[in-house]
């Protein structure tokens, strides 16, 4: 369905996977930002959690992650402390352990050394650009958005191109795993729960972990050390090396975060330019305009829409109580449509500046470590997307993921013309 | 207290800052572009890099652990005067430092 403008009520069930496949309920999130800042949703798979909407709000939350803990999980579902333990990446630390894997992979992902990428992704875009605009009316979502970030991923690791639609497929059915497009052990579907170990409760979790361990150990067979994941297993200035536990959980959540979310950012972007017919032509005069867009896209794009974290102690907030052990949710979703913070927050302005977005989670230790290569990657797309098309528009209904967590276009059927 | 930001171009912007703040957060209050601090202080992403200028390094106190291993992530050249910002608080002894925002 061709969502443009919120369709919802303005009462939204925010526990709901159908809620969102017709885009995030803004108009509910617009009425609590309003009149309940933080309001408690009830939710029959589980407990239930708070929900907070407004930018302030969830700035002044998110730095203080002593009383908003992500060490007991970060979606809404509950989990056990053996389901979490084997499961969890270094999402679900805080601080000063999360410090640790943070800064042993943080340079990979550094501005400094993803701007040595700017080429590799530019020469990427031009036989996906040929494929699609050869195509005229295509689905730009299959076509371009998901094939950059699977490109890119399999660069960043070092793994044979013929093995990335397979990698993308596994990701997917992680991250999706609550579309019943994207897997068959739908979460909020599932009868047995014979999966719950395994990363996002998926058998796609222990595929990906499988493949991971191979692929490091042909690797050095070969001495092979192309790829961020060598730098990864170097071993730090003391001598310690990450665990194989560790690295195998960092890879799906290399494989399932780090692709999908870019996808979903550069699906916003086309489905925007197909809507605001003026900013191809803002694209095309360039300049200053690179310095802007690409967060303007993302701050639209919003593709996780909420993280959870969960009350470490009693804490009052707007006349309420959240318990110790209440689950809380950050709706970034929502932040990124905050009229006190963006003006005109339901358009795409390309020149916004300064854009405080939440896309990335900024303001607190979880901040996407992979933004830097996001940012870059969308700013490359778009500008040579802005040099061969000549017109962008709708081509039917673009449809959205069936998830509350993942907010993405997964079909946007366009028609662009080649200049 | 003051504090004031040189920047690439040679442009310096001067600011009063409340003591306690820390002086990414003034960097932010202030627009100073180049300092992003996109983890709110806490040490999760290096984008708020300056290199201290002359003898104000010594009265910015000693840099942590997770900082030095930050500051390889940090974008500009990072030198021995060089801090992340969010781990510098505002204190009257530190009243007309200057912070040199790298290139």
């Amino acid at each position: 369905m061709t969502v443009w403008t919120p369709q919802d009520d303005g009462f939204a069930d925010l526990s709901s996977h159908d809620t969102f496949v017709n885009g995030a309920p803004h108009n509910t999130f617009a009425r609590l930002r309003r009149e309940d800042p933080l309001s408690w949703t009830d939710w029959d798979g589980g407990e239930g959690f708070w929900n907070v909407v407004r930018h302030a709000d969830i700035t002044e939350l998110n730095r203080n992650y002593e009383l908003m803990s992500s060490a007991r999980g970060i979606r809404m579902e509950d989990q056990t402390y053996e389901e979490y333990l084997a499961r969890r990446t270094f999402q679900e630390t805080d601080p000063p352990e999360h410090m640790k894997t943070r800064v042993k992979v943080g340079k990979a992902f550094s501005r400094p050394v993803v701007a040595g990428f700017e080429d590799q992704i530019r020469e990427l875009c031009h036989p996906i650009l040929d494929a699609a605009l050869e195509a005229g009316t295509f689905d730009a979502t299959k076509m371009i958005a998901r094939q950059l970030p699977m490109m890119m991923l399999g660069r960043i690791i070092g793994t044979p191109v013929e093995d990335l639609p397979w990698l993308v497929e596994k990701g997917d059915a992680l991250i999706a795993n609550t579309d019943p497009d994207f897997t068959d052990h739908v979460l909020d579907k599932m009868e047995t729960d014979e999966y719950r170990m395994m990363p996002f409760n998926s058998p796609a979790g222990a595929e990906l972990f499988d493949y991971a361990k191979r692929l490091i150990e042909e690797k050095n067979r070969k001495g092979d050390t192309d790829g961020v994941l060598h730098m990864i297993l170097q071993p730090d200035k003391d001598g310690n090396v990450m665990p194989e536990q560790e690295f195998r959980n960092f890879f799906c959540l290399l494989v399932a975060a780090g692709n999908d979310t870019t996808r979903y950012s550069i699906a916003a972007g086309i489905q925007a330019m197909a809507h605001q017919q003026e900013l191809l032509g803002q694209m095309q005069e360039g300049g200053d305009i690179w310095a802007t867009a690409p967060d303007e896209i993302i701050r639209w794009a919003t593709p996780a829409l909420y993280f959870r974290r969960t009350a470490t102690r009693d804490h009052e907030m707007h006349g309420k109580l959240i318990k110790e052990g209440d689950k809380v949710l950050y709706w970034w979703s929502s932040a990124n449509r905050d009229e006190q913070v963006f003006d005109d927050p339901n358009r795409v302005d390309l020149f916004r500046s300064p854009n405080r977005h939440m896309s990335f989670g900024q303001g607190g230790p979880h901040v996407c470590l992979g933004m830097h290569l996001a940012r870059l990657e969308v700013r490359v797309l778009f500008e040579e997307l802005a040099k061969r098309v000549k017109m962008v528009e709708p081509a039917g209904d673009h449809k959205f993921l069936r998830s509350n967590f993942v907010g993405g276009i997964k079909e946007l059927p366009v028609t662009m013309q080649a200049k | 207290m003051k504090v004031t930001w040189v920047l690439p171009g040679g442009e310096e912007v001067v600011a009063d800052v409340q003591t306690g703040v820390n002086l990414m957060e003034a960097a932010q209050a202030n627009n100073i572009a180049g300092i992003q601090g996109e983890c709110g202080g806490s040490l999760s992403c290096a984008t708020c890099h300056v290199q201290v200028d002359g003898d104000w390094l010594s009265k910015t106190g000693e840099k942590g652990d997770f900082e030095e291993a930050m500051l390889d992530m940090a974008d500009g050249e990072v030198t021995d005067a060089s801090r992340l910002s969010c781990q510098i608080e505002a204190s009257d002894d530190l009243d007309g430092i200057r912070l040199i925002v790298p290139v």
